[in-house]
């Protein structure tokens, strides 16, 4: 599940993400990790994160790598152990060097292969796909390649900032593969590789796939950029068709 | 340094001083890098409150904060006469590094003869390798060989590191090198050492070689405790802090 932008870190008293994502493990109290790798480890978002996950309705605990001496002894094992695995926002350069040195990368992609749901925003979504255009904690706009696990591309705050927008649509026309934009309040929600759903904890939340045209010529490259079907949590759930929402 | 200065709350100012005279610059720029800790803002304000009421131009680089910051962190880099690296991870300091290409802007910046200084993980990383609690327990790990040999630090203060690392010397897991304790610093100029100092007396610096044996032979180097002229600290009834505030308020850009 990516988020745009949204979750306990950005829409502090809105829990429609959150209550979503905990909903998927379809487990009655979940075992939540919470990895804020991207943020240095920030101490004030973890403490958040316990105020939004508290241990009446799940199994809390968080994963840090700048105190391996402390918490969590094996980090694989941990991690393989959860139902949902929840992934902080901040710097995403910094996020997959850090996770790679302690084998992270590998332990999320066993522990996804065995069903654990994945979430997070920002750098939290990002890292999920195959390459993405960062900008925000990076400096000046690149494509990074992140794990991979979707063999897409990603951007996220796409509404909200005009700038990444652009970048993703010149980065897509240059090449890099196809993919999604999520809004704040968006997320996306894959089953395997497949965008299954987009659900939104906002009634304007948005999201689009952005693909090459494949009738441009050899010197203009055309952008198609298609908006998908948006199912608001906050209203009361009207079932979709397997489907329906891609082509919405 | 093995440990102390300005991060760990060392109210001895002497070690951070030390760094500064260095440049030999009347107003050196200094940088100051917290990677090892995840960039916490509570070191950043700890380094202006130290270093901000010296003669000397202070900045910081956050590795995830560039987009905040909007610098190019390898220009800021080799713009600096001494760059001052914070302890922590070593291990996730230095993949951080990688990705960023600071590795290689640290390797530039010391060979133009830009100091570099750091404390714990900020020191280990200078050498072939140290001692990380990066993975939780204590261990061998690399670093980027500017410097020939091992470092172990907070030989005082974590004494847990002192087993692992003689037995990875001893063993050859690391070359031959030194344990500091908190307040100690060696001074290499290139790849030499020229001198160890400290900032309170009796703190050590020790020379860790194999004995050939499967052991280690331990030699104490002998050291300098830094002397009023090159650390002249505040009186002692008040902290550093409020003293380097006076010294703020009242204008001065004077060492002492």
């Amino acid at each position: 599940m990516a988020f745009g932008g949204g979750g306990f870190s950005m829409e502090w008293g809105n829990t429609l993400l959150d209550d979503h994502v905990l909903a998927l493990t379809g487990i009655e109290r979940p075992r939540v990790c919470f990895l804020p790798t991207a943020s240095g480890d920030a101490d004030h978002y973890v403490v958040r994160f316990y105020r939004a996950f508290p241990a009446s309705r799940c199994e809390p605990s968080h994963i840090s790598l700048f105190r391996r001496e402390t918490g969590v002894g094996d980090p694989r094992a941990h991690l393989l152990a959860q139902d949902l695995v929840y992934v902080g926002g901040g710097s995403l350069v910094s996020l997959l060097g850090t996770w790679r040195a302690h084998g992270i990368d590998l332990a999320l992609r066993e522990a996804w292969e065995a069903g654990v749901v994945l979430c997070g925003g920002s750098a939290g979504s990002l890292c999920w796909f195959a390459d993405s255009v960062s900008a925000f904690h990076e400096g000046p706009a690149r494509c990074i390649e992140g794990l991979g696990f979707l063999p897409w591309s990603n951007a996220v705050h796409y509404e909200e900032e005009a700038a990444r927008r652009s970048a993703f649509h010149e980065a897509i026309a240059a090449g890099m593969v196809p993919g999604y934009g999520a809004s704040d309040g968006a997320a996306l929600h894959f089953v395997g590789q497949e965008l299954a759903e987009v659900v939104s904890s906002r009634p304007g939340a948005s999201a689009v796939h952005v693909s090459r045209d494949a009738d441009s010529g050899p010197t203009e490259v055309g952008i198609i950029e298609r908006e998908l079907g948006v199912r608001y949590l906050g209203a009361t759930p009207v079932p979709l068709r397997e489907g329906e929402a891609i082509a919405a | 340094m093995g440990g102390g200065g300005f991060t760990m709350y060392e109210r001895a100012s002497a070690l951070d001083r030390f760094v500064l005279t260095l440049t030999e610059k009347p107003f050196p720029k200094i940088c100051f890098l917290p990677t090892a800790s995840g960039d916490p803002r509570e070191q950043v304000t700890r380094f202006y409150e130290r270093f901000g009421a010296w003669p000397c131009e202070t900045s910081t680089i956050s590795l995830f904060h560039l987009g905040r910051d909007r610098i190019d962190p390898i220009e800021r880099l080799l713009a600096q006469d001494a760059i001052y690296v914070g302890g922590g991870s070593m291990r996730n300091m230095l993949a951080i590094w990688r990705e960023h290409g600071i590795d290689t802007a640290m390797r530039t910046a010391w060979e133009r003869g830009i100091v570099l200084a750091g404390l714990s993980a900020g020191a280990m990383c200078w050498f072939e390798g140290g001692i990380s609690m990066s993975g939780g327990a204590p261990e061998p790990v690399a670093g980027l060989g500017f410097i020939p040999g091992s470092l172990s630090v907070h030989l005082d203060g974590e004494v847990e590191r002192l087993p692992t690392f003689r037995s990875a010397v001893a063993t050859g897991a690391l070359p031959p090198g030194y344990a500091a304790d908190d307040g100690a610093a060696m001074l290499f100029r290139g790849t030499e050492l020229s001198d160890c100092v400290v900032s309170h007396p009796g703190a050590r610096v020790v020379r860790i070689t194999p004995d050939g044996q499967g052991a280690v032979d331990e030699q104490d180097l002998p050291t300098r405790l830094l002397s009023r002229a090159e650390s002249t600290g505040p009186s002692r009834t008040e902290s550093d802090g409020v003293a380097e505030l006076r010294a703020l308020r009242a204008g001065r850009r004077r060492w002492d």
